[in-house]
């Protein structure tokens, strides 16, 4: 099997390359992205290549000729990049890297990154919905998410090739950059004032293997892929030791602009998440993929906390 | 760096009620955020917390055999009053069979809605219930109210038909005593589990009106035996 994965730079595309190098039915693997890999790559191919550089991403893609793609070129807004640059770089990865592929007339499966973003959150939207509930984003990068999904699907029926779309809880780790972790690092935290929204999160070693169970598995449709359990703004602000600040209304407004002074922005998607929460059902996925044990989401997140804690080294004799 | 010596969710079971903390080891507990939260919105140290505050309430359980100790199933109950009974409810269960119990109907409301689901209430919606059986836990869905008339409301025929599969107990609950005042008791009657034939399918709408036809008439059975 010859695989692309692009958005290999990021931790996630990474550890999906390492878990495919170990795997021996796995031939060839070949990754792109706007940075390198965060860590070392013994059979995977790189190319750092800009997602929005169409013609280089093409030829890529066409050169290697590749027969199933792990496609993490889904930018989260604030991960990253500004909003603007990842919905811009998500459908340029997505449609030249995809569109490329099937032009090669040897793709045989995909398996997309997404998130449980697609379901939308709020009034009239269900509390924890699985993969049968209708879809309905109502943050930008839930929008994304589906547009990419409704690329691949199309490019599934047109080569009538299974076509999988993993719905990530907000995927958080030591490592992982994502606005979530870093809001919830900040000394004092904003919090909704009169709610407590429970929200799940995902831990990206279970991330990573979702996918590649996903993609050797050949599975086709959309999983829900979340951490067991779930935790409430209120409770990860204490459980970090941090300050709570209430708000409510345009208070919001505030506490944004305050956060990004701070160098923590909260994108859309994160904002909905702490006032109405985000959590699905995910038991289908367990099931269909034999995950087997998941973090849970209380474990990922003490993980995130336990990163902020540096341990210094002695000071070493100067060299010069 | 994984923190395995943890407990899951800090000790804190979401489903079945163990040992509860003093004042102060709850009050500590919550200042360091070492309490679980449920993928429903739920906080079971905050509902062992607020037990406590109604612990004189006394109920009497009447075949409380027929609560499964393990597993879901969708409690059918009387509703005369409509506020008072659910929390009757859901203090005999715990009481009876140590597990918590999630009552159907918090309403989407500011305030009022994540306060409800905070202390284990969930939404009307067919879909949320049925992912909260499938997670294993008990749920009520009350009969539709009668107010102070006689007999039982309408049964919510959607969200039987979204759960079809999930064994149904029809529950009666009187109040100890005349409109309501704590005289005697509280009287919870639970009835045998209720199961559409074998192979019924979710969403099936014969199956669910003949479901829900027998979880109204258990309930009327029930009250007009006690």
């Amino acid at each position: 099997m010859r695989v692309l994965v692009t958005g290999m730079g990021g931790e996630l595309g990474t550890r999906v390359a390492q878990l495919l190098e170990a795997r021996t039915d796995v031939d060839d693997i070949a990754g792109c992205d706007f940075v390198p890999p965060r860590r070392r790559l013994h059979r995977a191919h790189f190319a750092r290549i800009d997602p929005r550089d169409h013609d280089r991403l093409t030829q890529f893609v066409s050169d290697f000729e590749p027969d199933a793609i792990a496609h993490f070129g889904v930018y989260e807004p604030h991960s990253r990049m500004s909003p603007d640059e990842a919905a811009h770089a998500s459908e340029s990865c997505t449609v030249h890297a995809l569109g490329a592929a099937e032009r090669t007339g040897r793709l045989a499966r995909i398996v997309v990154r997404s998130a449980i973003d697609v379901y939308g959150r709020g009034r009239g939207h269900p509390l924890v919905p699985d993969e049968r509930a209708p879809l309905a984003p109502t943050s930008p990068y839930g929008r994304t998410c589906l547009d990419v999904e409704s690329v691949a699907a199309g490019i599934g029926r047109r080569l009538d090739i299974p076509v999988a779309a993993l719905r990530y809880a907000v995927v958080a780790g030591s490592h992982v950059p994502s606005p979530l972790g870093r809001l919830l690092r900040l000394p004092a935290v904003p919090v909704p004032a009169f709610a407590d929204p429970a929200f799940s999160l995902l831990d990206q070693e279970d991330a990573a293997r979702g996918m590649v169970e996903a993609l050797v598995r050949g599975f086709d449709g959309p999983l829900n892929l979340v951490g067991p359990g779930a935790t409430s703004p209120w409770q990860a602000v204490r459980l970090g030791g941090r300050i709570p600040i209430p708000v409510t209304g345009p208070g919001w407004a505030v506490a944004c602009r305050a956060a990004e002074l701070a160098g923590a922005p909260i994108p859309p998607h994160v904002l909905e998440l702490m006032c109405h929460g985000s959590v699905s059902d995910a038991s289908q996925a367990v099931d269909a993929l034999e995950l087997g044990f998941m973090v849970p989401t209380q474990e990922v997140l003490a993980d995130l906390f336990e990163w902020a804690t540096v341990t210094k080294l002695p000071e070493q004799a100067r060299v010069a | 760096m994984r923190r395995s010596a943890l407990a899951p969710n800090y000790g804190i079971d979401a489903d079945r009620v163990l040992a509860t903390d003093g004042v102060v080891d709850a009050f500590r507990r919550r200042l360091d955020g070492r309490y679980a939260v449920d993928e429903f919105g739920g906080d079971p140290h905050l509902t062992d917390v607020l037990a406590r505050a109604v612990s004189p309430v006394q109920v009497r359980v009447e075949h409380a055999e027929n609560i499964p100790r393990t597993g879901p199933a969708l409690l059918v109950s009387n509703r005369g009053i409509g506020v008072v009974e659910p929390v009757v409810l859901v203090l005999a269960v715990r009481r009876a069979a140590g597990r918590r119990l999630r009552v159907i109907g918090a309403p989407e409301l500011p305030v009022l809605g994540p306060v409800l689901r905070k202390v284990g209430a969930i939404g009307y919606r067919p879909d949320d219930v049925a992912a909260l059986l499938r997670a294993g836990h008990l749920a009520a869905a009350p009969l539709s109210p009668t107010w102070l008339r006689g007999g039982v409301g309408e049964p919510p025929r959607a969200l039987l038909a979204a759960t079809l599969g999930f064994p149904v107990i029809p529950v009666v609950v009187r109040p100890g005593g005349p409109l309501g005042l704590p005289l005697r008791p509280w009287r919870v009657v639970v009835g045998e589990p209720l199961l559409p034939p074998a192979g019924t399918e979710a969403d099936d709408p014969l199956a669910a009106a003949e479901i829900s036809e027998a979880a109204r008439e258990a309930v009327h059975n029930l009250l007009a035996a006690t």
